[in-house]
Parts: structure tokens; sequence; C-alpha cells
């Protein structure tokens, strides 16, 4: 990706008028869909994105179960209406790119020995997309699964960060996804200290590249604090302990 | 850490809950020397080791335990059992008519048709195959007739509650016999349609508020109960073990099926 | 080709039980009378990017729709006429029962029952939608993403369908040099009538409105009718494979022009601040 014109203006604002070291807005509901085991509902900048998780549940077919533990599925997937020119609904290979890498990104977390010959499914759907919608995704589902009660190592939170006029930022839009010169979607546990999603887009140098995943890491950080907040609230509200009855 | 600052604490998966040689229980795993919860709940400490007590999840078959399931389909040597779960259960049909079982003779669909319920037993279940049921011991058997209700099923210990006070507490109030598998399933039965539902709404109101503190009193004054001094519940939380379990729903199911036996004078063979 | 299915929702006996006792005194299981609908929500706008939106719950089902405009060649045999495609997906998250993949035949079904309420009844004048007669036109897609079903999903994805289609905003083009260019402003839909599509099924001998997927699962037979603001039948679809008595079609598209009012005002009130 070659940059045309300027992102970043002489006081350090981009685009959307943030700083380099700044995220966009989170918001983030659980259990909002009402079938599925677990659920959530993710506005990350402008994307806008629903995750549900059905699982742990039979294996159809059955003969696609494994005999020592879960099938993991996911699908991640964008509406028509959710780009700037309609998608066709279609799965694209885009999709089904992303689908595999935030299969990859969540089944580390997953304890899928606790469930054999049975299937974990998460679904992904997004409404609207605005650039590190894979990040959000992965976010979204990571909340869901929590919610499905799935046993976890750790959760997965996920950020994106690229280069833009030849620094390194956080969390990229999407026009910097579309003009700026790198995009490094990560995915992370935060408590294992370990990344389970990485993928490059673009030019970085040897400094560069170490700078972004850095940042990231720390953009990563700061989403699951977000996440955290949000399970706890939904589950437990204000409170950090169940206290005595009288 | 201590224990006492452990106990009762709210966690999401990946939280640290204690450094040191501690046993992990239930819901927990042990890494390096720390104990990290594995699911959303309420972390406990006790003599064995640190659990996590969840609050969300399908239910996972265990043996012994008292399901609640829904006959969906049969094949000429077994009933299919949606019991909740991950899993379909079985219930051999050698389970109901005897070992001289033979599928020219005996009518599956009329014991049991798609749609029944039943009270049953988990005898065989791991990791290389699907439970098995039985309906074979006292009180278990055919459901005939009742409110039915699903809650998640790790509500089902707060419903149950400490050597069952919370459910006792609600059959009471509403002159209601309240049956529950531990798979979250709950089949109502009362003479009064408005202790019934008001039973209903007390159940509900156990699953939604299980894990907060005072929601025995709550309950009683959904029930219009008076909240006598004498009955103190200690923790909210129950820790109840696997065979106080099974006597408890055990005893339940034997009021609920005492009663529709004198209610239906002629019992059905089972 | 279409081959009868195993239900997949197997219903209780005792909840069955419950609903036809409930049944028999006029009442459901959620408390309704038989011919009440569920709470209707509608919220306008929600995917900016959009040209319109809307997102729809009726009960516990749950439909988002969206409208993209862009241009392109008509239809064939209607060269004079903006080109509307109306589509559906039930996502997977909607329910345990769906398998992710290329829509099976009950999807198919609703998309294109929900498009033949839309179109039959000229909701949008499509002749005001022409860039260059015979080769370019406004095409109108609206495509559908239900979330959470729970029963009725006819109703809801229409519902959601003609709220976005209602408030939405047309980007006005032109054609510059024989190429076509966005003038930057955009004009409101050439709306004529807002049809209101109202599903009731028979169970034994009732007949009920807006039934949730319990319902459904121990439904005979159901049938979807869309009136337009006169109260003219403009699209009907019987569906499941039971069967009405004439008495019960002709009651049933009674209910569907009265009930529809009610829906219309509701749908109108929320689209005229859109």
């Amino acid at each position: 990706m070659i940059q045309t014109r300027n992102l970043i203006d002489e006081n350090g604002r981009r685009t959307d008028g943030r700083t380099a070291d700044e995220l966009r807005e989170i918001k983030i509901n659980v259990g909002v869909v009402k079938n599925a085991d677990g659920s959530a509902f993710i506005e990350f900048g402008k994307n806008k994105i629903v995750a549900a998780v059905y699982g742990p549940r039979e294996v159809h077919p059955k003969h696609m179960a494994l005999p020592d533990r879960c099938v993991l599925r996911c699908r991640y997937h964008m509406s028509p209406f959710s780009t700037d020119t309609r998608k066709n609904p279609a799965p694209s290979r885009r999709e089904i790119e992303i689908s595999k890498v935030m299969r990859e990104a969540l089944e580390p977390a997953l304890i899928l020995e606790d469930y054999p010959r049975a299937a974990i499914d998460v679904f992904v759907e997004v409404l609207q997309a605005d650039g590190g919608s894979r990040c959000a995704g992965i976010t979204a589902a990571s909340i869901a699964l929590a919610d499905a009660g799935i046993n976890m190592r750790d959760i997965v939170a996920s950020c994106a960060a690229g280069k833009v006029d030849e620094k390194i930022v956080l969390d990229i839009n999407d026009t910097e996804d579309k003009e700026g010169g790198a995009d490094m979607p990560v995915a992370y546990m935060p408590h294992l200290e370990q990344i389970t999603l990485l993928q490059l887009d673009g030019i970085l140098s040897y400094e560069q590249f170490n700078e972004c995943i850095d940042k990231a890491i720390r953009g990563c950080e700061i989403v699951y604090e977000i996440q955290r907040q949000v399970l706890m609230q939904k589950y437990f509200g204000n409170e950090t302990e169940l206290k005595e009855e009288q | 850490m201590g224990m006492q600052e452990i106990k009762r604490k709210f966690v999401v998966p990946g939280d640290r809950i204690a450094e040191g040689n501690f046993r992990p229980l239930m819901n927990v795993i042990k890494v390096n020397n720390t104990i990290i919860a594995t699911r959303i709940g309420i972390a406990e400490a006790g003599r064995d080791g640190i659990k996590v007590i969840p609050l969300s999840g399908v239910y996972i078959p265990r043996v012994n335990d008292i399901v609640i399931g829904k006959i969906t389909d049969h094949s000429s040597l077994s009933w299919e059992v949606d019991i909740n779960s991950c899993f379909s259960g079985h219930l051999p049909a050698q389970d109901v008519f005897g070992r001289d079982f033979s599928p020219a003779r005996d009518d599956m669909g009329r014991q049991l048709a798609i749609g029944d319920l039943i009270t049953a037993r988990i005898i065989v279940f791991d990791r290389t195959r699907d439970p098995m049921l039985t309906i074979q011991d006292k009180d278990l058997g055919k459901i005939p007739r009742g409110e039915f209700l699903k809650i998640s099923a790790t509500r089902v210990p707060r419903l149950i509650g400490k050597r069952g006070s919370m459910i006792q507490t609600i059959e009471q109030a509403t002159q209601t016999r309240v049956l529950i598998g531990q798979n979250g399933i709950v089949v109502v039965t009362g003479r009064n349609p408005e202790g019934i539902n008001l039973a209903v709404r007390a159940i509900r109101m156990v699953e939604e508020e299980a894990h907060t503190s005072n929601l025995t009193q709550r309950v009683k004054v959904l029930l219009n109960v008076p909240d006598t001094p004498q009955q103190t519940e200690g923790t909210s939380v129950t820790q109840i073990e696997k065979g106080q379990k099974v006597e408890e729903i055990q005893s339940t199911i034997q009021e609920v099926e005492e009663e529709i036996e004198e209610e239906l004078e002629k019992g059905e063979k089972l | 080709m279409s081959s009868s299915k195993r239900s997949t929702i197997i219903v209780e006996h005792l909840r069955k039980q419950q609903m036809w006792d409930a049944i028999s005194k006029g009442k459901r299981l959620d408390g309704r009378n038989l011919d009440d609908i569920r709470p209707l929500e509608i919220e306008l706008d929600i995917i900016k990017k959009a040209n319109g939106s809307a997102k729809v719950k009726l009960g516990n089902s749950e439909v988002i729709a969206g409208v993209k405009i862009e241009t392109g060649e008509p239809f064939e045999g209607l060269e004079n006429k903006g080109a509307l495609i109306v589509s559906a997906e039930v996502l997977p998250t909607a329910s345990p029962y769906i398998e992710p993949g290329p829509p099976d035949e009950e999807t198919v079904e609703l998309a294109r029952v929900v498009d033949r309420g839309i179109r039959e009844s000229e909701m949008i004048d499509l002749d005001k939608l022409v860039l260059v007669p015979g080769k370019i036109v406004y095409t109108i897609f609206v495509d559908c993403s239900i979330i959470n079903a729970d029963g009725n999903l006819f109703d809801a994805t229409s519902y959601a369908v003609v709220s976005a289609l209602a408030s939405s905003k047309i980007p006005v083009f032109e054609m510059q040099d024989g190429k076509v260019v966005h003038t930057g402003n955009s004009q409101d839909p050439p709306v004529t009538t807002i049809p209101v599509s109202i599903t009731a099924i028979r169970i034994g001998e009732a007949v009920i409105l807006d039934p949730t997927s319990e319902e459904e699962a121990c439904m005979n037979a159901r049938i979807t009718v869309t009136t337009n603001s006169n109260g003219d039948y403009t699209a009907i679809q019987k569906g499941s494979t039971g069967a009405f008595t004439v008495e019960q079609i002709k009651k049933a598209a009674e209910t569907a022009r009265i009930k529809g009012e009610e829906v219309r005002a509701k749908l109108k009130e929320s689209t005229r601040d859109g």
C-alpha cells in the first residue's frame, strides 16, 4: 500500500480526530441474542457486530465429531448492507479466510478437551463494517464464549495497529485501512501473555514492526479491561463478591 | 492470599484466584503455582481446594444425576431422550420392558411416546459414549402432568437450597410440588392454578438472582411468607456433596410421585 | 426438490397440553388473546452506511433490514422501471436449528413472500426510478439478516423491509457524458402505500395471530396475508403441511385487514419522524 495523501494533520490528529494512541469508542452488550447460549453485540468505532455462541452441542453430522475433544466451528460473515457497496451474501474468499484465522485466534483459549464429541459454534455477523471488523468480531466472540459458560484459559482480546504517514498508530479505521501503509491485527490472551492472531498487510521496517506489535498488544490490554468490566457488570452489577445473607 | 479473601469472589475466565499450594477442583486450572478461573462464577475456597461455581453454561451429564428428559425418537432397541445437554440420552427398551424384551411383541411407542417427559437417572456416562438412562428406580418414570419450565442448569443448586430449604419454602407457600432435574428442567404440579403461577414466578426469580445476597428474603416477600429469625440460610451458595444431592432430589420426587399416584388412583405401570 | 422433514422442534406433551387448555379458554401461554400481536419495536437508521435501515423486534424475533441503492440494468421485460430486490438470510445466530449454508427452502420462501408483498402492492413507484429508459435504472437492494428467530419471521421481516424502505434516502444520480454520477443530493423514496403482512396459524380449530416458534411447532397450517393502505389484498401465502377450512381462510383474511390497519399506523408513526 503506497499512501497517496496525508492522513495525519499537523496537530497529530487523524482523519477521525484521534491521536496516535487513541482507541475508537467501544460499547459492548452481553446476552443480546435470546436463543443463543452466549452472545454479545459490539460497537467498535462504526463497526456494529453481533456474535452468538451455541455450545457445547451435538455435532451434525455425527462423523465430524472428535473422540477426545470438542469441534470448534467459526463463521465470520458480513451482511450485504454492511459495506459501502452492497455485498453479495454468498461467503467471499476474504470471509472464508477470516473465519479460519478467527477460529485459530479463539481455539487456544478454549479448553476443548472438556467437551469430547461435542461442538461449539461461534457465529460472528458484521452488520456495519468500519476497519478492524475481525478484531471487533473476535473481541465480541470471546465475550459470547464466556457468556455461554465455555471453559476458557483466558479471554481473547483483539486490536489492530498500523502505519499511517510513517507513524505507528493504534486501532486503524476504515480510511486508514484503505489508504495507509500497513495494517496489523492482533489477538492476545492478556493473563497468559500469548498472541493467538497476527497478520500483516503492508510494509514495516524492523523497528516499525516491533513498535507496531507492542502498540497492538497495549491496545488489546485496553480492550480486555472493557471486556472484563462488561462481563462483571452483566453478571454481578457493581459487586465483586457475594456477601453473607442475614 | 488468605482463604478468607478468596471466599465467594466473583470471577470471569482468566482471573487469578490464588497463588500457592492449592488443589484445583472445578472450573479452574492450575498454571505454574496459580489457580485460574475458567468460567464466569463465584470462586470458593474450601478444605479440599478451590473451585468456581458457574453461573452459565449448558448442562454436562454426570453419573447418578436425576434429570428430566423428553422422548424425541426411538429405534427398535431404545428411546432417544433430549436431556437439555450437548449429548442425547438413551433409555434402553430393556430398562422398561425387562430382559425378555421383544420388538415384535412390545410396542415402544405405547409406553413412551415422542414428546413425553420422564424423570430418569443417568447410570452410565463417560467420554466415549452418550449417557444411558434408567427409569427403574422408585420415583422415576413418565411425568403425566404439570407445568413445564426450563432454567439454567447452573441455578439448580440454588433453587434446591441447603437441604432443600429453598424449594420447600416455595412448595409450602404455594401448595405445589416441584420436580427438579439437575439438567435445569422443572415441572410444577398442584391443584391451584394461582399457586402454580406463583411458584413459577418464584422459580424464575431464583434463577435470575441466584448469585445475589438476601435472595431468600426476597423470595419470601414474593410468596408472602414471614421471614422468621430461626430460618437462617448461612451461605447463599450451596455446596452439596454428590450423594446428598441425589437424596434431596429423590425425596422431592418421592413426594410428587406419591401425590400424583393418589390423584390418579390407577397408577400406570412403567 | 422439496421433501418432508422430521420436525426439528419437538414440543413436550405437557407444554402442548397447556397450550391447548389455554387456547380453549381464548388465551395463549404468554398471556395473549388469540388475535393479539406481540410488542413491536422499530428502530430506524441503525446502519449508517446503508441508504436506509431498520431493526424490528416482534416479541423475541429480531430482524435487521438494510437498503443499498445503486444503478444498474433493468429487469428483462421491465425496462422502464427501477429494480427492487428483496433478500433475506436467517443467520445461524438465530436459533439452534439453523445450519450455516446456502438458503434452504424455508428461507427462500420467506424472502420471496416478503418481496411479493412489497412488489405487488407497488409500495415504491419504480417508474420514478429510471435514469436512462431501457438501459440504466436505480437498483434498490433490501437485505434482511434475521438475528433471533422466535416465530412469525414473515411479519417481522416484512415490517423491517417496509420501515427501512420508507425511511431511506435515495441518492440522486444523473448522467454526465454517458456516465452515472452521484450528484451528492438525496431524495425521499416515492412511496405509494404501506403494505402490511399479518400471519396466522391454525392449532386445532383455533386460528391465532403472530405465533411464537413454539406455537409454530404445534401448528397445522399457516397463512400470511398482505394488505395495502386501501385494504386490498396484494399477496397471500398458505404454508405448512395442514389445511384450513374456507371459513377460516376468509376470517383470517378479514382479521388481516383489521389488524393490518393497527400495524400500519405503527409503521407510519415510526417512519414519519425518521
